[in-house]
């Protein structure tokens, strides 16, 4: 414990009270663990970020020093992890972790400090029911995810039986039961509705159940595996739905592909924050630079990275409008009401912190790319695909 | 209908199941050591499949020609380098170990190839075929078969060579074993590279049909050590019994009730059989004194 | 058999060679001690070291609390979890419905935690301890992921996934973690004090023999079930109090998070390291292991290189140290004296040595509450440690 206490103590970097050494940002990010996937990239987001705007000048004319630890995605850990940012390495400012999990205790030591936290990843709405104004979420919360899409559906199709399923996930649930609330209200029937655990391998039954409802519209809360899994039973059921909609899974890019085939991709949608082809506010910039700093291609980008590079990009332009790394002055910036912008879209924030100007975009697979389709009048939508190819028909 | 299907998920599932949980309690029934590390033996086995996959194309099916012996002789290395050199109280100590060796092993796969979700996509991933209104896919055919076939191999193993009368005198009294010129430690080497060689091949199906980091072995561990309680302690056929029965209860409770009740009741029962026969389905009748 | 008794006490001299350090260096130990504990927060005010002092404080009291069953009876528990899960929501829930403020009134729920933890060890411990050994570990496992299930999916009163919250209290950052040190150091105190009760006591003796050998006890005429039950539900209680201070410090309760695998294995673990089935075990254990781990999560920035140095570290400790630390201080303390005492008998050619059948001193060590009634119950006994062959 002595050592640990000396150690802790003297790691501390002296830059503090200079205002011409790098600010320093500080995160924790879940590298092991139930996260450790998403964990990932939003640690690349926030580091494609630092390389952008240190080679635009930094912030205030000073060089970005990005100062991760890891959390194995749990609460504790996170809570030890803020308070060492924030009190042994002294960083300027703290992002948000991944997932509204562990955003809510990391909110909370933030706010004890004096911290504002400007997140993207964690939007359920247990964060802004704390009643902490110093909590910022720059995408869409939770419970607006399938918005857009929910009021397409109604606007083009006539009632119909839908079918959900969803994990049981603070995030997640909620965005399905948005949705579901929105289309129940328009007299679309809900035929189907499951929870399934996150501990779920096997999703098999659940896939048969919505498959023998041959409810003509599905639309699952799902994180990448089961994204996955459902469309293989599903395409092993031989039922193929006229409009699949998944949290997320089809957004993962070519991880997605592999795992579902490049011919069963068409038609299918997930609700987003943010596309790789975007002409949002230096996202051209920030997807060239992170194919060149990690690999792959465009569309294998994850939206952790838009998100977390949006966190960024907000924090960026709040500091260079208050000229000064003082939180409390960021927190009364930032509940102005001026509007930021972001790889995601405008960004406008409410008492609570959510992002009011958020439109959350829906995307869908075709020809093997994921085209951004709604909503119209924003960016540049291809025309979207009412009724979902049948499997094995192409991209 | 959909009950009739669930059941059928079940059973095709719960043979590669049967495949894993069968490395289990093979390893406890000669050894009395508690394999902790045989979940991440199984994301290993999944992993080497999904390399030769992606790198050499090799078919995963195929692949195990390479992965099963590969595997083996690492079941042998661990027995040697951590097992032999335990003392006492092996229940236990074994657990422990096994507990570290599978936090290093998770360490090392994370590195080696990220926490990126992947899975093996072959092109027949997806193919099924019907019966009636039943939908059998191939994939989970292939994998019970082949499933059926391993178990069947290492029962013949067990039951019809010399190899399997040392294993099972080993397990019976290790110490009579000894005396009579049985080389204990060699057996229980190999026994172990046994085990870990099944959950290669487990590990293949599992890399087939599910999306996996190294984060995915907790899950699948603690799924597997309730099957081996369930059906018996050291049982072969018990592993099999239980993990049919574990898949088709949860399968058939998502189904008619919901899926978040599944695993409840697959532990509800687990208990309630447990009160009933502490050595589970098809253990051992001597629990020996504490 | 065991690694003790290879250890060259077999001629070890006739006078009683106590099986711990004498009286006056176990108080001054613990008083050094305590006293460092209670400065610890003065002298390392940061709040990033404080908070690791928190959680280890947490954990100290729940490795205590687990070590007053587990470690006394023999029967491994890995389903502990289930009491730190229930109170967690008991203080949350609590907090919640009748209107507690945060702050220092939150504290005042601990005990409330504890006792309710406690009456549900009743029922629960009552199916499960019918069961022995790896069973009964599975068993306990099971119950633990039963109840979090439950949490999971009786929404309306926890609000299943989504979990609770707790409102926080409005101390200020700099000393906002020393409240929560300070009261899970008294909680941490008063575990201590219930498991050197129950140590010393005649119904710790009870548990003892059960730990050694159940049936023999029963033959004793010790009602085995009622004495596991007991300790299995003050136990409970000690685990639910840390649970109680886990859930105001982190500030919100979630099913994964309450009913944890990892929390179990993570204090198994660090008891098994200190010293199983002693007292000071689970504080050695705690106060090292902890803050260690949390030390390298934060100096491994990779969280797979961490996973390797834990691992690596884990299994140099389990070979080096395989009876757990506390133990094997004590017995090389007692080689010392063993060796300084022949050397002392050997100048004086006291021929009457060989009369010490190392027998007698394996036996003794191996089932302390049989052994000579001058020995206190020894610390250096490993629990069952190929207990089954001795025992047939």
């Amino acid at each position: 414990m002595l050592a640990l206490a000396a150690a802790a103590c003297g790691s501390s970097p002296s830059s503090s009270g200079t205002s011409h050494g790098p600010i320093t940002i500080g995160v924790s990010v879940s590298l092991s663990g139930d996260f450790s996937g998403d964990g990932l990239a939003t640690k690349q987001g926030y580091e494609t970020w630092a390389a952008f705007q240190n080679a635009h000048g930094g912030i205030l004319g000073r060089k970005i020093q990005m100062d991760f630890l890891s959390d194995g995605s749990s609460p504790t850990q996170v809570v030890t992890n803020y308070q060492k940012l924030i009190t042994v390495n002294h960083v300027n400012f703290v992002l948000g972790p991944y997932s509204t999990l562990l955003t809510k205790p990391s909110s909370v030591i933030a706010n004890r400090y004096g911290y504002v936290m400007i997140e993207a990843i964690g939007g359920g709405p247990s964060v802004f029911q704390q009643g902490l104004h110093n909590v910022f979420d720059v995408s869409a919360s939770a419970k607006y995810q399938l918005i857009t899409f929910a009021k397409w559906l109604v606007a083009t199709h006539k009632p119909e039986d839908v079918a959900y399923a969803s994990m049981t996930d603070p995030f997640l649930q909620p965005m399905l039961d948005g949705a579901r609330a929105y289309l129940s209200a328009h007299g679309f029937t809900s035929v189907v509705y499951k929870l399934y655990p996150l501990e779920t391998t096997d999703y098999t039954p659940i896939a048969s159940v919505i498959a023998a409802s041959k409810a003509p519209v599905v639309v699952l809360g799902t994180m990448p595996p089961d994204g996955y899994a459902f469309i293989q039973d599903f395409i092993q059921d031989r039922y193929s739905p006229k409009v699949l909609i998944e949290a997320s899974g089809p957004d993962q890019g070519t991880a997605f592909v592999k795992a579902v085939g490049a011919n069963n991709t068409g038609g299918i949608m997930v609700p987003n924050t943010w596309f790789p082809g975007s002409t949002y506010y230096q996202n051209s910039a920030m997807v060239s630079l992170y194919i060149k700093m990690f690999g792959g291609t465009a569309n294998n980008i994850s939206a952790d990275v838009a998100e977390a590079f949006s966190a960024g990009q907000v924090l960026t332009q709040a500091v260079d409008h208050i000229k000064s790394t003082s939180n409390s002055a960021l927190e009364h910036y930032l509940h102005s009401g001026a509007m930021f912008q972001s790889v995601q879209g405008p960004v406008k924030f409410l008492p609570d912190g959510e992002n009011s100007a958020a439109t959350p975009f829906v995307f869908q697979w075709q020809h093997g790319t994921l085209e951004d389709v709604l909503p119209a009048g924003v960016g540049h939508p291809v025309p979207i695909l009412a009724v979902k190819p049948a499997w094995g028909a192409g991209g | 209908m959909l009950v009739l299907q669930a059941i059928i998920d079940g059973i095709l599932v719960g043979g590669f199941y049967a495949l894993m949980a069968g490395g289990l309690t093979l390893v406890f029934g000669v050894m009395e050591i508690v394999n902790f590390a045989q979940g991440i033996m199984v994301v290993l086995g999944a992993y080497l499949s999904y390399a030769l996959f992606t790198h050499l194309s090799i078919d995963p099916f195929l692949s195990l020609v390479i992965t099963m012996p590969g595997m083996f002789l690492i079941g042998i290395a661990v027995y040697w380098s951590m097992i032999r050199p335990i003392k006492q109280d092996r229940v236990i100590m074994s657990l422990l170990v096994m507990f570290a060796v599978g936090t290093i092993a998770e360490g090392i796969l994370d590195l080696v190839f990220t926490s990126n979700l992947v899975q093996i996509s072959t092109p027949y991933v997806n193919n099924s075929f019907t019966v009636g209104s039943l939908i059998f896919p191939d994939i989970y055919v292939y994998a019970f078969l082949m499933s059926v076939v391993l178990l069947a191999g290492v029962y013949y193993l067990l039951y019809r060579t010399r190899f399997g009368r040392s294993l099972r005198a080993s397990m019976q009294n290790p110490t009579a074993a000894r005396l009579v010129g049985i080389n204990t430690d060699w057996v229980s080497a190999y026994t172990l590279g046994i085990g870990v060689a099944m959950a290669a091949a487990g590990g293949m199906v599992f890399g087939l049909t599910n999306s996996f980091d190294a984060a995915s072995s907790y899950d699948l561990i603690s799924r597997l050590l309730a099957i081996v309680i369930f059906g018996g302690f050291g049982s072969l056929s018990g592993a099999l019994i239980a993990s049919v029965l574990m898949l088709v209860i949860q399968d058939v409770v998502a189904v008619v009730w919901s899926p978040t009740w599944g695993q409840t009741t697959f532990y509800v029962i687990l208990i309630l059989i447990l009160l009933v026969r502490p050595q589970g389905l098809l253990g051992r009748k001597a629990v020996r004194a504490q | 058999m065991t690694a003790i008794d290879v250890t060259p006490t077999g001629a070890a001299a006739p006078e009683h060679i106590p099986y711990e350090p004498p009286r006056q260096i176990r108080w001054t130990g613990t008083g050094l001690l305590l006293v460092f504990l209670a400065v610890f927060p003065l002298l390392f005010p940061n709040p990033a070291v404080t908070s690791i002092a928190v959680i280890t404080m947490i954990f100290l009291v729940a490795a205590i609390g687990w070590n007053i069953f587990s470690g006394y009876s023999g029967y491994i528990s890995i389903g502990h979890a289930a009491y730190y899960g229930i109170g967690q929501y008991t203080v949350a829930l609590l907090a919640m419905h009748a209107k507690v403020p945060a702050g220092w009134d939150t504290f005042g729920l601990l005990p409330v935690a504890g006792l309710v933890c406690a009456v549900a060890a009743v029922p629960i411990g009552y199916v499960v301890l019918r069961v022995r050994r790896h069973t009964f570990i599975i068993l306990t496992v099971a119950v633990m992921f039963i109840l979090q299930l439950l949490a999971f999916n009786l929404v309306s009163w926890t609000n299943g996934s989504g979990g609770l919250e707790m409102s926080f209290p409005t101390w200020q950052g700099s000393y906002f973690n020393e409240p929560f040190y300070y009261v899970g150091l008294v909680a941490a105190v008063v575990a201590c004090a219930a498991s050197w009760w129950v140590r010393r006591s005649k119904y710790g003796l009870g548990l003892l023999s059960i730990r050694d050998d159940e049936d023999r006890a029963r033959g004793l005429g010790i009602n085995a079930a009622r004495t596991k039950l007991i300790a299995y539900a003050i136990s409970a209680f000690f685990v639910g109090v840390a649970g109680g201070l886990y859930a105001p410090f982190i500030g919100s309760v979630y099913p994964q998070f309450g009913f944890d695998p990892t929390f179990d294995l993570a204090v198994a673990v660090l008891v098994f390291v200190g010293g199983i089935g002693t007292l000071s075990g689970p504080v050695i254990g705690a106060l090292l292991l902890i803050p260690l781990q949390q030390y390298f999560y934060l100096q491994f920035g990779n969280a797979n290189l961490y996973l390797i140095a834990y691992g690596v570290l884990f299994i140099l400790i389990l070979r080096l140290l395989p009876a757990g630390i506390a133990p094997s201080v004590t017995q090389l303390w007692r080689r010392v004296l063993v060796a300084r005492r022949r050397a002392a008998a050997r100048s004086r050619a006291v021929p009457a040595l060989a009369v010490q059948s190392s027998a007698v001193q394996s036996s003794a060590v191996q089932s302390p509450a049989a052994g000579p009634p001058e020995a206190p119950p020894a610390t250096a006994a490993v629990p069952q440690a190929g207990g089954d062959e001795v025992a047939r």
